[in-house]
């Protein structure tokens, strides 16, 4: 495997992220030092190179990729992973709010707690939190999967149309249009097998408590 | 968008925290490129009934003399010096002594009433620095990396409902409660609400800027008997709009953000040191540690030494 390391420190995220685009034309891997919670890193990466971050990034890492596998060893800021179409964002650390906001397909995963509006606007893919989430996780939802291992705070699911939340935890509250339903044994064996990949070490899929839509048509005012 | 900071040394000695506040706000500049400003605190010195004012005095001829009049005539003049600036006019700071906190709103008015001069603020605990430009510039020209205290809190402004100069910089601060301050990002949306029954109480607003009336709103539950924690607690019931902010007291200081969350807060501590920020970045100038904490939508964090 050809690795590339590119040092950050002195330089902006335009000039790391145009390095990194030429790099992964021809390397396999790329190793970003120093990362510095830098804003945008990352952002628009079209080629299923594997990306390691060797510290914190800022906001919106990973943006609107397609196939790249990302891997930040430290936080990430607001919106990692926004509306990436394919690949994965894994976040060793915690993440800020909006944390997959928007995705098309693929996998962000942050280990740690993340902020508010998780998922927010998600169309398909996965969303796996090994910490809590805050307010109104999964909001807008269209579509896909959010899996949250530790507790969810106010109005999760708000205004969901399609997609299934999954918690683990404690559950503040539902928002609109979000219902419980019973969680399935081909649920329980879709989660084991999706967590396992990304070494969650669960004792009872079981345990999940699963949120759907009440309706799937668009709905407007109460 | 606003950027924020604001760090606390838990040892209550004195530090370089103009220097950590300027790395911290230099990593925020993104977030606000008009103006930018600093409340540093516990390294005044200053004698229990003494004061600093900083005044902005236009070039004029006789002006300065003119400002020195009206301060000797309530109170001597102890000490002072004239601060360059940019502009068509300067800084004047000067050291004076008042028997009561309560005389120096009444002097500052007296000193507004001149023509061209407009006082920046007047302080007993804590040094206030803003100006417009960046920080880097705004740091070199007034020395602020020598300033030394036990906390501070800092503010780069994306000005957004007033005007931009360096008397709507932040932060702020209030004169019914002495040495309190803030810098906010975001918006008050029901500002006349929440303005209207402090002006009937007797708070004199001097804009119509969103963060003036935070300050005068924290300042009037702390004079009512409020902790810092219960005034902020109070001020997510009370305030509508996006918003987080943090405020400075000679205790320490405290951050509210919305309850929607629609503006960022971070926060990190170490054995010796507290610090929130809009951003990680601008934490991880002073806090070595990954372990980084999210503030909730509502939540609100206070740290007094």
């Amino acid at each position: 495997m050809e690795i590339k390391e590119i040092n950050a420190e002195n330089l902006t995220p335009r000039e790391i992220n145009s390095q990194i685009k030429e790099a992964a034309k021809d390397y396999d891997k790329i190793l970003i030092k120093n990362p510095n919670a830098k804003h945008y890193l990352a952002a628009g990466v079209v080629d299923d190179t594997e990306i390691e971050f060797d510290g914190s990034v800022g906001y919106f890492a990973g943006t609107m990729c397609d196939g790249a596998k990302i891997k930040i060893n430290g936080n990430a800021g607001w919106f990692v992973g926004d509306n990436i179409t394919g690949g994965e964002v894994i976040v060793e650390g915690s993440a800020g709010d909006g944390a997959g906001q928007g995705i098309y397909d693929g996998t962000v995963v942050v280990k740690e707690s993340v902020g508010s509006r998780t998922g927010e606007i998600m169309k398909n893919g996965t969303i796996i939190i090994g910490g809590n989430s805050g307010f109104m996780t999964g909001i807008f939802m269209m579509g896909g999967r959010i899996i949250i291992l530790g507790d969810v705070g106010d109005d999760v699911a708000e205004s969901i149309i399609r997609g299934v939340v999954y918690v683990k935890g404690e559950i503040k509250s539902l928002g609109n249009n979000a219902k419980f339903d019973e969680l399935t044994f081909q649920d329980s064996l879709e989660l084991e097998e999706t967590l396992s990949k990304y070494e969650f070490d669960i004792d009872d899929y079981s345990k999940f408590k699963k949120i759907v839509p009440k309706s799937t048509r668009p709905f407007y005012g109460h | 968008m606003c950027g924020i900071a604001g760090i606390v040394y838990k040892d209550k000695k004195l530090h370089n925290v103009g220097n950590d506040m300027t790395n911290m706000l230099h990593q925020l500049q993104h977030r606000g490129p008009d103006s930018a400003g600093y409340s540093i605190y516990g390294g005044t010195g200053l004698k229990e009934n003494e004061y600093i004012l900083k005044i902005q005095v236009k070039e004029q001829k006789n002006l300065l003399e003119e400002v020195k009049e009206t301060i000797n005539i309530k109170t001597p003049i102890k000490e002072d010096e004239v601060l360059d600036s940019v502009g068509d006019s300067f800084i004047y700071k000067c050291r004076i002594a008042l028997d009561e906190f309560s005389q120096l709103k009444p002097l500052i008015t007296k000193v507004d009433e001149l023509e061209n001069v407009i006082v920046i603020n007047g302080s007993h605990d804590f040094e206030m620095i803003k100006d417009v430009g960046s920080v880097l510039d705004i740091a070199e020209r007034y020395d602020v990396r020598n300033v030394k205290g036990t906390h501070a809190i800092g503010h780069t402004r994306f000005s957004t409902e007033s005007g931009v100069d360096r008397y709507h910089a932040h932060p702020f601060q209030t004169y019914i409660v002495r040495d309190i301050s803030v810098v906010h990002n975001g918006q008050i949306t029901n500002y006349w609400k929440v303005r209207d029954p402090l002006e009937r109480k007797g708070h004199v607003f001097e804009t119509f800027n969103d963060t003036e009336c935070l300050v005068h709103y924290i300042a009037d539950k702390l004079d009512t008997g409020y902790s810092l924690e219960e005034a902020l607690e109070q001020s997510v019931e009370d305030m509508d709009g996006p918003f987080s902010y943090i405020i400075g007291t000679p205790q320490g200081i405290g951050i509210a953000k919305d309850k929607l969350g629609l503006r960022p807060g971070v926060m990190a501590e170490t054995d010796d040191v507290f610090a929130i920020a809009s951003e990680e970045v601008s934490l991880r100038e002073v806090v070595d540690t990954h372990h980084v904490e999210q503030i909730s939508p509502g939540e609100v964090m206070v740290y007094e030494i």
